[in-house]
């Protein structure tokens, strides 16, 4: 008997134990280590950061669906790699450390055959003085985005009784990626203040490290409109003049107190903005995981690149933007040093970021890293699961299945309001994601997989997703039709 | 109402030389178009041909 052990229990991990739980059956073992007790659809929190739902709606318990699935279920947090086992265990083994399960504190040491490494990103609050102090929101998890929408509410409060509301929304630092969800967030928010009949009472304000609007972390992207290619600079520029939503760009936030952000400016100019509301997002990190070899030698830097994420079989040689291809980013998702270690969804290092590079003239860099959440972290957790249980069951020595972000596409759905029949939302695919400026010469992508419209149908493509994919996560007959 | 007076009202909100002032903004048809539930029944079916398309091309990885 074989036994994967799969840190996280996101989209990737998540889909990643479902389907080997599934493929593997009950000869071999699927364990599934995660701190959370509660699965998590991310993309509706925006909804909870609003008051538009509740927690409970976009959240479930693990545990009765691993029980299900025959999935061994750990709530703990990994805290070390032993790739190579050590003095006294000779398999290799990941060390953990209880946080539920009436286990707080105790830790153990959980000997694999294989891991994937689906851990998610640290949420690195720390890396901007004062964004972690409380002087703003975020909705990054359910119950952040719980008390988002308690303040929220409480300005609207405040905007009835005739005080005017400056609203900042966008992202945190010079380096953040999940640009998306902050542009989501900001329409939702302008979408509730009509509602509520205060718009007029709100000045609201995006601030981002892109360089332009529209950038997504991707560069930006291209799609046919009205006979025209245009970008995304366009079609975002247009949502927010239509909305009447003010932007800075391409700062890097480098202070936040009560009230007011501090900022410097790709173009060396300082700045600062006041705000009564904020929902600045953090930049990610790896979750801080140590690798020890065999004789307990620290062996961190071998396995993970300096911003914590997994190394895999990406080419990870520094080189100019000019040289950039898409076949610098991985395939397998298997880590070059230990083939019986993978790394999925944020957890893997990107080879490099997507946007072009850039910095302020003091060499701060402003510029939006990679994003990988959402559909490609579902594509690569199913890819991994796929060759893990191949190569398990012997079909292969080697991964037989791939899930390279270069061959693979994505899809945003962007809402403005939760009614079927009131706001609009952006409906976005692209393909790749990864431009490939020599198989796509000019704009880098397929410029008729890459689409972009706003309309009603788009908040129905978005109900769809949030209902269909917490019915697939909490495999419920059926769940294996419902594609990632 | 002219039919001027009547398309300005989508732009009025737009200060000369702002950076709002520098992009496209929808007109009445369009902002029909994007809530008309007949038109946007046809679009919906078209997102969803659309994004299996996404996804298989994706999944199928050579």
């Amino acid at each position: 008997m074989a036994r994967l052990v799969i840190l996280g229990a996101g989209v990737s991990g998540h889909t990643a134990a479902s389907f080997a739980a599934k493929w593997l059956g009950n000869e071999h073992e699927v364990v599934v280590v995660t701190p959370n007790s509660k699965w998590n659809w991310i993309p509706s929190n925006i909804w909870v950061g609003v008051g538009e739902m509740s927690k409970e709606e976009v959240t479930f318990d693990l545990a009765p669906v691993y029980e299900k699935a025959g999935v061994t279920y750990k709530q703990a947090k990994a805290i070390s790699i032993n790739p190579e086992g050590s003095d006294t265990i000779d398999a290799p083994f990941v060390t953990i450390e209880y946080t539920g399960q009436d286990k707080e504190g105790e830790r153990e040491e959980v000997a694999y055959d294989y891991l994937i490494n689906a851990t998610g990103p640290k949420l690195n609050f720390g890396a901007t003085p004062g964004l972690d102090e409380g002087h703003t929101v975020s909705v990054c998890t359910a119950d952040h985005a719980v008390h988002a929408a308690e303040t929220l509410q409480q300005c609207i409060e405040k905007m009835r009784a005739g005080e005017e509301q400056t609203f900042l929304i966008g992202t945190g630092h010079g380096m953040c990626t999940c640009q998306g969800a902050a542009f989501e967030y900001i329409f939702n928010i302008e979408h509730k203040l009509q509602e509520e009949g205060v718009r007029d009472k709100a000045k609201m304000i995006w601030i981002s490290n892109e360089s332009f609007l529209g950038d997504f972390g991707m560069g930006g992207l291209h799609f046919k409109m009205g006979g025209y290619v245009t970008s995304s600079k366009v079609f975002a520029e247009s949502l927010y003049s239509e909305r009447g939503l003010d932007w800075i760009l391409g700062t890097h936030v480098n202070k936040v107190e009560a009230g007011k952000v501090t900022y410097e400016s790709l173009d060396g100019t300082t700045g600062e903005q006041e705000f009564d509301f904020a929902m600045l997002i953090p930049p990610f990190a790896g979750v801080g995981l140590k690798a020890f070899s065999k004789t307990g030698e620290d062996i961190t830097a071998d396995i993970f690149a300096p911003n914590g994420f997994m190394k895999v079989d990406a080419d990870y040689t520094p080189k100019p933007y000019e040289e950039w291809k898409p076949q610098d980013w991985p395939s397998t998702l298997q880590n070059p040093t230990y083939k019986n270690m993978f790394a999925v969804g944020i957890a893997f290092a990107p080879p490099h970021i997507i946007s072009k590079p850039m910095s302020s003239p003091n060499g701060t860099p402003i510029n939006p890293t990679p994003p990988r959440t959402g559909m490609p972290s579902a594509m690569m957790g199913k890819a991994v699961a796929q060759s893990v249980c191949d190569m398990i069951k012997g079909v292969s020595e080697t991964p037989t299945h791939t899930a390279n972000m270069s061959k693979m596409g994505a899809a945003c759905v962007a809402s403005a309001g939760k009614g079927l029949f009131s706001g609009t939302a952006a409906a976005m695919t692209v393909y790749p994601i990864i431009p490939d400026y020599e198989k796509y010469p000019g704009t880098g992508r397929d410029i008729n997989g890459t689409t972009g419209e706003i309309g009603l149908a788009a908040h129905w493509v978005k109900h769809l997703l949030h209902y269909a994919f917490i019915w697939k996560a909490q495999l419920k007959p059926g769940w294996t039709l419902i594609p990632e | 109402m002219s039919e001027i007076q009547e398309e300005s009202k989508h732009v009025q909100h737009i200060q000369p030389y702002s950076a709002q002032s520098g992009t496209m903004v929808p007109l009445g048809m369009q902002k029909f178009l994007r809530t008309c539930v007949l038109w946007q029944i046809i679009r919906f079916i078209a997102i969803n041909i659309r994004m299996t398309i996404l996804i298989l091309k994706s999944h199928n990885q050579s």
